[in-house]
């Protein structure tokens, strides 16, 4: 009688647990152990993760990788070659290929969202003091000026050299950082890692699963509190990049609230309905690119965009306090924020 | 009600609660009380928010400026600094584990650590 207790009472137990502790087996503990990077650069903080054995030399040449692009893209750096297209007086510069290839996506981009990304911008985000913190408030005529050199498609390219108007100025900010995360998940994978993730300035990207197998969980931000998180969704090797009113802005006196994302229209911030778009993809330059462009189209483009290209996600978060996502990731978005969350409608 | 079952409820009751204390002991690093303090890549502190008294203190980056962190009732910020942009204190308290603090300027961050007691 009592080895039958016993042996009941075993049985109980482990029922119980097992349900505790059922996952991380299977992988040996050299692929589970992960490193971490903290890198300064771009004007942001980025944190790399990366699992496995080979994490320390990838996570090296991945921090000297960012310090390249971070020459080679610098708006401010004069040895960029972002400045020297931006000081050439209407003549041609040689840059290297990221650049280039940066700047023919930013075309292409500015074609596909007629306009809404454009990185001829720069001068009127100047005169906004939005590129050195001294905001204010241009005055009309100022920006009616500025904008006659607003175009994006005059900016010509050629191979490797770029030629902009005399007045014309760029800025690759809106696609930097976009094109850094995957510049960063393809060192990992030259230096044989297949694990890891990056955290870049609120966004992130993700190189595989996690080495247990299971999906990545990534938070999206607030855009009305931005200290916390809003939603939490699921991701396996994709990018999720969100651009939102709440990452630059400053205050005027009389109360205004004037954000970095500007309208290429008019010169003023973009103020379409959205105050936040996520977008979820596989490469990080493209949703980089898109979340700038959608947050200045605002619901009805994004909505439009996404039935001309369902192979991107979008979370859109709109100024009365509405989230809409799309139907791609309704199985791992997980709303933790008060607001309501629908599916978008595509039809 | 025999012997053999008053046994046997004994049993399931005692290793029932020897279950529940376990998974309470386990969970406990999961609440994430711990926090580490990163410059440049170095932990400098690793802390116990739980464990803490309030106190104030000041990082000093060695190529210049100063962060003063404050830990109160349980809750770390940075509560001043010679930083331009003053981003750092701007964040507040230190809510989520994916919204860390950081002082750009002085590669300063505080963030919720994975690793409890004993690292």
């Amino acid at each position: 009688m009592v080895k039958k207790v016993f042996a009941f009472a075993l049985l109980i137990s482990g029922l119980i647990f097992s349900s505790g502790c059922s996952e991380e087996k299977a992988v040996s503990e050299a692929d589970m152990s992960s490193k971490s990077r903290d890198v300064f650069a771009m004007d942001t903080f980025m944190n790399i993760k990366a699992y496995g054995g080979n994490a320390d030399i990838a996570l090296s040449e991945a921090e000297k990788r960012i310090l390249q692009l971070e020459d080679e893209l610098s708006v401010t750096s004069e040895t960029s070659d972002v400045w020297a297209v931006d000081h050439s007086s209407g003549t041609a510069v040689d840059v290297s290929d990221d650049t280039a290839l940066i700047v023919n996506k930013a075309i292409e981009m500015g074609k596909k969202t007629n306009g809404a990304l454009d990185i001829t911008l720069y001068p009127v985000l100047k005169e906004w003091g939005f590129t050195t913190g001294e905001y204010k408030v241009p005055d009309d005529n100022t920006l009616k000026s500025l904008l006659k050199n607003v175009d994006y498609s005059k900016v010509s390219i050629s191979g490797n050299k770029v030629t902009l108007p005399k007045e014309t100025e760029i800025d690759l900010g809106a696609l930097a950082k976009g094109y850094t995360g995957d510049e960063i998940m393809k060192t990992m994978e030259e230096n044989g890692v297949s694990s890891a993730i990056v955290s870049l300035g609120g966004n992130v990207q993700a190189l595989g699963k996690k080495p247990d197998g299971s999906n990545w969980k990534v938070a999206v931000r607030n855009p009305f509190a931005p200290d916390t998180d809003m939603c939490i969704i699921e991701i396996d090797d994709k990018a999720v990049i969100t651009s939102g009113n709440y990452e630059r802005y400053f205050t005027t006196d009389d109360g205004n609230v004037y954000w970095h994302i500007l309208d290429p229209d008019d010169g003023y911030p973009a103020d379409n309905g959205l105050v936040s778009v996520t977008v979820i993809g596989d490469c990080g330059l493209d949703c980089d690119a898109l979340s700038t462009a959608l947050f200045v189209e605002g619901y009805d483009g994004a909505v439009e965009f996404l039935r001309s290209d369902p192979s991107f996600d979008l979370i859109l978060v709109t100024d009365d306090m509405k989230i809409f996502y799309s139907g791609g990731i309704a199985d791992s978005f997980t709303n933790i924020s008060g607001m309501e969350a629908e599916v978008i409608a595509l039809d | 009600m025999t012997k053999g079952v008053k046994l046997l409820i004994g049993a399931v009751l005692l290793i029932f609660a020897a279950a529940v204390v376990l998974a309470v002991i386990g969970l406990k690093p999961s609440e994430s009380t711990w926090v580490e303090i990163v410059q440049n890549n170095k932990v400098i502190y690793k802390l116990d928010l739980s464990e803490e008294k309030d106190r104030t203190f000041r990082i000093d980056y060695p190529e210049g400026g100063w962060n003063e962190v404050q830990i109160k009732d349980g809750h770390i910020c940075i509560a001043d600094a010679d930083c331009p942009d003053h981003t750092c204190i701007k964040t507040g308290e230190l809510r989520s584990e994916n919204i860390p603090i950081v002082c750009l300027p002085h590669k300063l961050v505080i963030r919720f650590s994975e690793e409890g007691a004993g690292k």
